[in-house]
């Protein structure tokens, strides 16, 4: 099988990819492990996406419905019930594909896009002490059993971790008649919105323990008990803060980590920041040809910047393809400067300068007023104030071809105003 | 009425079963949880030791050996996996290389068939994430490591082949001896009767013993040990097993290359009250990385994809326990089996049935000592990937993706005569679970594939145990 | 007296309100409108999921088309755990209608239609 634009992963990154890559001349493919598509909008029955997309509040299922339906009138074929097991480049990418339906398959793209989300972290990532008895997993394996298959994991919940995906089960575990006692978080602030944190916890009055984490897990075969702990600025427990929680479920929610293991095979170069691939304004890798996006390029919190993520990888991904002539890269680092965790892009490639290029990144700590630089030659060429400001909330800043003084590397920092 | 009733089904009962079922004897072995082997066989670093370390004339020392030579034998009748690492005993100056003469001198008297020395900078290129301040080691070629678990479920294959029983759920909670036979009372209410008894228990060896003998020669003392498991990506960094200087407390804390590509890290060791305590603690896991700092300052425990403990059955006698009861001929003793036990487990077999109970029935014309396990479909070379894909279209389904497990390995694992019908009882045998993701998007597969498999509802499939189903109630339903 | 968090911007003031509907701590009008509307009538959208007959896809999606009572809740989640949708659903089809006199429908968020799932 011959193929222009392979777009590995059918959720909402791939969907918006796909939209934006679709093209008479392209034999473009979605290949989609699920037996539909969507991806982790699927399970995700809550509202609160495409408010930026749609100007509407829609629930998970909607808001992929409406890339699905689009997907109809276009010229993009579908796998359903696949996976991508293997991927080599020579020239084109080859790659190998397992369903029940058709066996093993071999096609050779000439693009390829990542769009395969995340996975969920582990509790051995994070090594929490104790046995190992049934009844801990993560939140999103618990939401996944509630709303697609209708079982509940138990009936004494506690969760570790505050982000939206912990504060969503919070509330979804009690409407289905569970007993959430508690959301530990360990930094002294929640990541979720403060909406979720009010319509999640404190309509059903469950504690939020800030500052806190699981330091023990008792149970022989199925969980009985477990400890948490308050702990000091170096997230170390602090002895006597013990609060014991009888329950049978310790659900997690403890972050997201790009699904990107399979790409190793192409030495595709990656950040230790996102843990996922370095890329350009034009979401392409060192590996001519492989763009990523979406969650499997960063983690995002809203799902509407992962189809604009998405769109972008789609264009771009075209216009490799059908450009005759490909103008030489003059790439130049985005340095991470102060209170800025990760830039994405990394890079930015200096002679194709056409498009303005949006940066998307996240700050450490919380502020109430920060000023936003891009600095270039010791420079600002670009500031930005902005209140209110968050880790747990993407930020952008758009560079326009004009701003830059020069073609060298440029950095991004934030400075606290109050 | 059986001939052998062995009370345990890790490592130990499991290759004793193979053993006996090589004689015209009716075996039956059995096990108080839900699946083979569950505790200490499936919480060891997976090493087959070369035998440097033992006491020289202790049953330990001989049964290491000899155990370590069987286990080629035992790779190609039972198809085990077996890696031969060798190993790496490392010492960071005078008074430690000293240390390693001793071991050395050791090794040539427990029979070890092949020992000597390195200088760090030679160890460094074949290890280069050795640490630097390693100034000389001693070799060890003939150590290797190989997966506890799946040996002990091959072995029980095997037996069963050859006539043997297992029984799961099977636990004894007294023993009565009446004329010439034993009757074992289980949990159930239902009772075995058999005219001999291996006790093979592990870390309860020393409870059973007291089910008949008031006082048992041997007192169990549970050891814990806490280990860390890196996820596969760090297959190649480490080629052999490094151990540092061993102690009184046992080897010390070690790096191990596994079978699956994955390493393991520990273990610690320091008595607990509680046998069944299986917990790891913050403080064990600091203490094996602060340990570990002397071996390689280069470990990625950015991978840790998990951590583990179990119990070893050390024992107040100073050696393995492997004795006819003193009170009632006919029941035996396979007890304090800790370090080398899982090396010496095919040895300790053999020592047992031909030393101690003295078989004198001769064996079976008609036994078959070879045991083919489907072998899991990413091993095989894409010819036969092709062929089984053919048969068996379910080997499209990739099910678990970070081991490459698909729907067919699963259905395999739970159908076959030593299958089992767990979420973990899968992990054991397929992988599925095992990897960086921990089941986080499999499992629910796994769960849908075993309920349709036998025939059970979604909130009946269990965990590992009977009654830990991972789902509970179906909502929506009164 | 009730105190609550105001979710109407990222300011997330901390608002009072007594029983005489007089709120504190509000930094800008939207933020007293919240207060008082959650003093008196508060509202939620309730997204939850309904049974089907469907082996494929057990359960199906569904939401209030708008706010409802907050107090409404559970006895609507209730209602919903004996509705057992058994034919073919489109995205927005109204599932129950007015549900207890509120005026809001309850409608699906999911299109359940057999013959397009892939069957394994």
């Amino acid at each position: 099988m011959n193929i222009d634009l392979t777009i590995i992963g059918g959720g909402a990154a791939g969907l918006a990819a796909a939209l934006a890559a679709s093209d008479q001349k392209l034999k473009i493919l979605i290949i989609e492990r699920e037996p539909r598509l969507g991806g982790i909008l699927n399970q995700c029955i809550h509202n609160g996406f495409g408010l930026h997309m749609f100007q509407e509040e829609l629930t998970g299922p909607e808001y992929a419905h409406r890339f699905i339906e689009s997907l109809q009138e276009k010229h993009i074929d579908i796998l359903l019930g696949t996976t991508v097991i293997d991927i080599q480049k020579k020239d084109d990418f080859h790659i190998t594909l397992t369903s029940e339906k058709d066996g093993y398959q071999h096609l050779i793209s000439k693009a390829v896009i990542i769009a395969s989300g995340c996975y969920e972290r582990t509790r051995g990532a994070v090594q929490i002490p104790g046995e190992r008895p049934k009844g801990i997993m993560p939140a999103g394996s618990a939401q996944r059993y509630l709303n697609m298959e209708g079982y509940l994991v138990g009936k004494r919940v506690f969760i570790l971790g505050s982000g939206d995906i912990g504060l969503i089960m919070a509330r979804r575990m009690t409407l289905e008649g569970a007993e959430v006692l508690g959301v530990a978080e360990l930094m002294p602030y929640s990541n979720g919105l403060t909406r979720n944190i009010v319509q999640c916890l404190n309509d059903f009055d469950i504690p939020l323990y800030l500052s806190h984490t699981v330091t023990n897990i008792k149970g022989k075969d199925v969980l009985e008990q477990i400890t948490i702990q308050q702990v000091d600025d170096r997230f170390e427990p602090i002895p006597g803060t013990e609060k014991v929680f009888e329950v049978d479920t310790l659900l997690l929610s403890i972050g997201l980590i790009p699904d990107v293991g399979l790409f190793d095979s192409l030495q595709m170069q990656k950040s230790p920041m996102t843990k996922s691939a370095i890329v350009d304004q034009s979401l392409m890798t060192n590996v001519k040809g492989l763009f990523v996006c979406g969650n499997a390029l960063h983690v995002h919190d809203l799902v509407d910047w992962v189809s604009k993520e998405g769109e972008k990888a789609g264009k771009y991904a075209k216009a490799y393809i059908l450009e005759e002539e490909q103008r030489l890269k003059d790439l130049k680092s985005v340095i991470v400067g102060p209170n800025i965790r990760y830039v994405v892009p990394h890079m930015i490639d200096f002679n194709h300068l056409d498009e303005p290029i949006q940066c998307s990144f996240r700050v450490t700590k919380k502020m109430a007023l920060g000023l936003f630089k891009v600095i270039q030659n010791g420079k600002v060429i670009i500031q930005k104030k902005a209140k209110y400001i968050a880790p747990a909330e993407m930020e952008n800043i758009v560079i326009k071809k004009e701003d830059f003084i020069s073609n060298d590397p440029i950095e991004i920092s934030l400075e606290e105003l109050a | 009425m059986k001939d052998y009733v062995i009370i345990g089904s890790g490592i130990i009962g499991s290759l004793i079963a193979r053993e006996l079922s090589k004689y015209p004897v009716s075996v039956l072995v059995i096990d108080k949880e839900n699946d083979i082997a569950s505790h200490q066989t499936t919480a060891n670093s997976a090493i087959i030791h070369s035998g440097y370390d033992p006491k020289p004339g202790t049953l330990k020392a001989k049964l290491c050996v000899e155990g370590n030579a069987l286990y080629d034998q035992l790779e190609k009748e039972l198809s085990i996996p077996l890696l031969r690492t060798g190993a790496f005993v490392v010492a960071h100056n005078v008074e430690e290389e000293n240390m390693l003469t001793h071991l050395y001198e050791r090794s040539l008297m427990n029979g070890v068939p092949e020992v000597y020395y390195l200088s760090g900078d030679e160890a460094r290129q074949s290890e280069p994430l050795l640490s630097e301040s390693i100034t000389k080691v001693l070799s060890l070629p003939t150590t290797k490591v190989t997966f506890p678990w799946e040996v002990a479920i091959h072995a029980v294959a095997n037996a069963i082949k050859n006539g043997a029983e297992f029984r799961r759920n099977a636990h004894v909670v007294s023993i009565d001896r009446k004329d010439d036979h034993f009757i074992l009372n289980l949990k159930d209410g239902t009772t075995i009767q058999s005219k001999n008894v291996i006790n093979a228990s592990g870390v309860m060896s020393d409870i059973i013993a007291k089910m008949i003998e008031d006082t048992p020669e041997f007192e169990i003392k549970p050891r814990k040990g806490e280990y860390f498991v890196l996820d596969r990506k760090a297959v190649g960094l480490f080629k052999h097993v490094i151990y540092p200087l061993p102690t009184a407390s046992g080897k010390g804390v070690l790096i191990v290359p596994q079978t699956h590509g994955n390493i393991l890290l520990g273990p610690t060791s320091y008595e607990i009250s509680n046998r069944e305590d299986e917990s790891t603690t913050r403080d064990g896991m600091k203490y094996i990385k602060d340990q570990l700092k002397s071996l390689s300052t280069k470990i990625p425990y950015d991978l840790i994809i998990r951590n583990f403990a179990g119990v070893r059955a050390t024992s107040t006698y100073d050696d393995f326990y492997i004795q006819e009861s003193k009170i009632y001929p006919g029941f035996y003793h396979v007890a304090g089996i800790d370090s080398p036990g899982l090396t010496a487990a095919p040895a300790i077999a053999k020592y047992l049935v031909q030393n101690i109970i003295k078989m004198a029935l001769p064996k079976k014309t008609n036994f078959d000592p070879i045991h083919q396990p489907k072998p899991l479909f990413h091993s095989l070379s894409d010819e036969d990937k092709k062929k089984e894909i053919e048969k068996f279209p379910k080997h499209g389904h990739l099910v678990c993706k970070c081991e490459k497990v698909t729907e067919q390995d699963i259905i395999d694992a739970i159908h076959q005569p030593t299958g089992n019908d767990t979420i973990k009882g899968i992990k054991k045998r397929a992988r599925a679970g095992a990897g960086l993701c921990q089941g986080g998007y499999c499992e629910s597969e796994v769960l849908k594939i075993i309920a349709r498999e036998t025939h059970k509802q979604p909130n009946e499939v269990n965990y590992y145990a009977l009654n830990t189903p991972i789902l509970t109630k179906e909502t929506k339903t009164k | 007296m009730k105190e609550l968090t105001c979710i109407v911007c990222p300011v997330s003031c901390h608002l009072t309100v007594d029983d005489s509907l007089k709120v504190v701590g509000n930094r800008c009008p939207r933020g007293e409108k919240y207060a008082i509307v959650e003093m008196t009538s508060p509202k939620r959208m309730i997204t939850t999921t309904v049974k089907t007959t469907s082996t494929d896809c057990p359960r199906l999606s569904v939401k209030t088309k708008d706010p409802v009572p907050k107090e409404l809740v559970f006895k609507i989640l209730e209602y919903l755990s004996d509705v057992i949708i058994q034919k073919d659903v489109n995205i927005g089809d109204v599932i129950v209608s007015d549900i207890f006199s509120t005026g809001v429908d309850i409608v699906a968020t999911k299109a359940m239609i057999q013959h397009d799932e892939v069957k394994r």
